[in-house]
């Protein structure tokens, strides 16, 4: 799996999968979603939280490896509102375009919220976007052609949360070439987290404390934590244990 | 059997989910869309301690809700079966759900549970499971099922907005949830009593609190559960 040569090998199924093997994957699907809702540019955004404050940290759009200008106003300073809008709320944002029609049918609008229209020259709708580790995103895309019913609004939604966590998944493996976790390196955090004493944890797996409290020490040095409770918080938020 | 026959609804579709009949009504709809017969909406509750639940809306007949009780269904939302927006669907077959006890599953497949999906929703950064069943395996279409999924998510945003629930999301304080905020970025007491500019035993305090509000036996599962519930 973590073979760095067999990567390179498509294989065949590798589409039906969709599965976005690098960002020049990602970016294709995004573009795919992009062309069924009649969108003309897209982009898609990490959710950066400083303390209160909330930014939009592009990670690509349709002019990948470039920035399009409609990216660097939509990460920019003066869209605070907005964006703390966009990663509170689960409902997608809509705005139009100066003189643009009203792009979703009735029951689309029910479950959608309409902005003010400063954001982009174009028409746009934005997708809030998470993945199952609480990494926060939105993916959005703009354009004055785009047409939505709420069968169309829902599967979209579903591609970008499917898209994003693809997104931050890779993101993720290139960040952190940290060892891997051993199963009962990660067996001794789950039941940490479930509440038990390294005794009880020992009793448990039929080990001697030492050997337990020796799992927890490496897997909170493997996780570059600061102690016990900061690596089972880790290993909860990046999903190694659920 | 015939179990939710269908409902002609005289309600207007398009109307938005502002009440409990409302969201009962929405319900029904995306059921009969996919092809399920019982659905429910539920979430982990912290503050009945470990392994309890709260429903917002459900169709079960009570004896299954009897025979499965709060453990039950606790178990299988933390099963790790949940499936998340935009992830291919991924049954749960009462026959072969090893995290339930016999007598559950036997519970699950007498009252109609044959294939279960379970899908986890965020509704405006509360954590909501989804559970759609129906009693003919692969009855229930995957496209709708993911339709539904989001839908159920609009829906709820909708109806805490109007109901001004988010039911038990949160029954910690503001400090408490900030102590608990900083011990799970790794901070000791005395750190987090010189960020909070508070002493060593009000923070200890606060997370006493907080440990016995969530009924956990230590700090590492009070993290632990708030983590899992989404307040920190």
């Amino acid at each position: 799996m973590l073979s760095l040569v067999s990567s390179s090998q498509p294989s065949a199924t590798s589409n039906d999968e969709g599965e976005a093997r690098s960002l020049i994957d990602a970016v294709s699907m995004c573009r795919n979603i992009a062309g069924r809702i009649g969108a003309e540019s897209f982009s898609l955004f990490f959710t950066a939280v400083h303390g209160e404050a909330r930014r939009l940290v592009p990670v690509f759009d349709e002019t990948f490896p470039g920035v399009s200008p409609v990216t660097r106003r939509l990460s920019g300073p003066d869209t605070t509102d907005f964006v703390r809008l966009v990663s509170t709320t689960t409902c997608p944002l809509w705005w139009r375009g100066n003189g643009a029609p009203t792009f979703l049918d009735a029951q689309a609008r029910v479950w959608t919220r309409e902005v003010a229209p400063s954001l982009t020259k174009q028409s746009g709708i934005a997708f809030p976007v998470a993945n199952d580790r609480r990494r926060l995103g939105a993916i959005i895309f703009t354009g004055n052609e785009m047409k939505l019913d709420e069968e169309l609004l829902c599967d979209t939604h579903a591609e970008c949360f499917d898209l994003f966590a693809q997104v931050a998944k890779l993101r993720e493996q290139e960040c952190n070439a940290q060892r891997p976790m051993s199963k009962r390196e990660l067996e001794c955090l789950r039941l940490t987290a479930n509440g038990l004493t390294s005794d009880e944890i020992a009793t448990a797996l039929g080990l001697s404390v030492h050997t337990a409290n020796q799992y927890l020490t490496n897997s909170t040095q493997k996780l570059n934590a600061m102690n016990r409770i900061h690596a089972v918080a880790k290993a909860l938020r990046s999903g190694m244990i659920a | 059997m015939a179990y939710a026959a269908p409902i002609v609804e005289t309600q207007d579709a398009n109307a938005p989910v502002t009440s409990r009949t409302g969201l009962a009504r929405f319900m029904r709809r995306i059921c009969a869309e996919m092809g399920a017969q019982r659905y429910m909406l539920v979430q982990p509750s912290v503050e009945r301690g470990p392994k309890s639940v709260s429903i917002i809306t459900s169709n079960w007949v009570f004896d299954a809700l009897e025979d499965l009780g709060s453990e039950g269904i606790a178990r299988i939302i933390e099963s790790g079966v949940a499936v998340s927006a935009g992830a291919r669907a991924r049954p749960l077959l009462a026959a072969s759900a090893t995290f339930l006890t016999a007598e559950e599953r036997r519970a699950l497949r007498d009252h109609g549970h044959i294939e279960t999906h379970c899908r986890r929703l965020v509704a405006d950064g509360v954590n909501v499971y989804a559970l759609f069943s129906s009693e003919t395996p692969g009855a229930i279409s995957g496209a709708a099922l993911s339709r539904a999924h989001m839908k159920c998510g609009y829906a709820l945003v909708q109806f805490f907005a109007a109901t001004g629930g988010r039911a038990s999301a949160d029954p910690l304080s503001e400090r408490e949830r900030e102590c608990l905020m900083w011990v799970s970025e790794g901070k000791t007491t005395d750190e987090v009593a010189l960020i909070l500019g508070v002493s060593s035993n009000t923070v200890n305090s606060y997370i006493a609190h907080a440990i016995q509000k969530f009924r956990a036996s230590n700090r590492a599962m009070a993290i632990a559960t708030a983590i899992r519930s989404g307040i920190i």
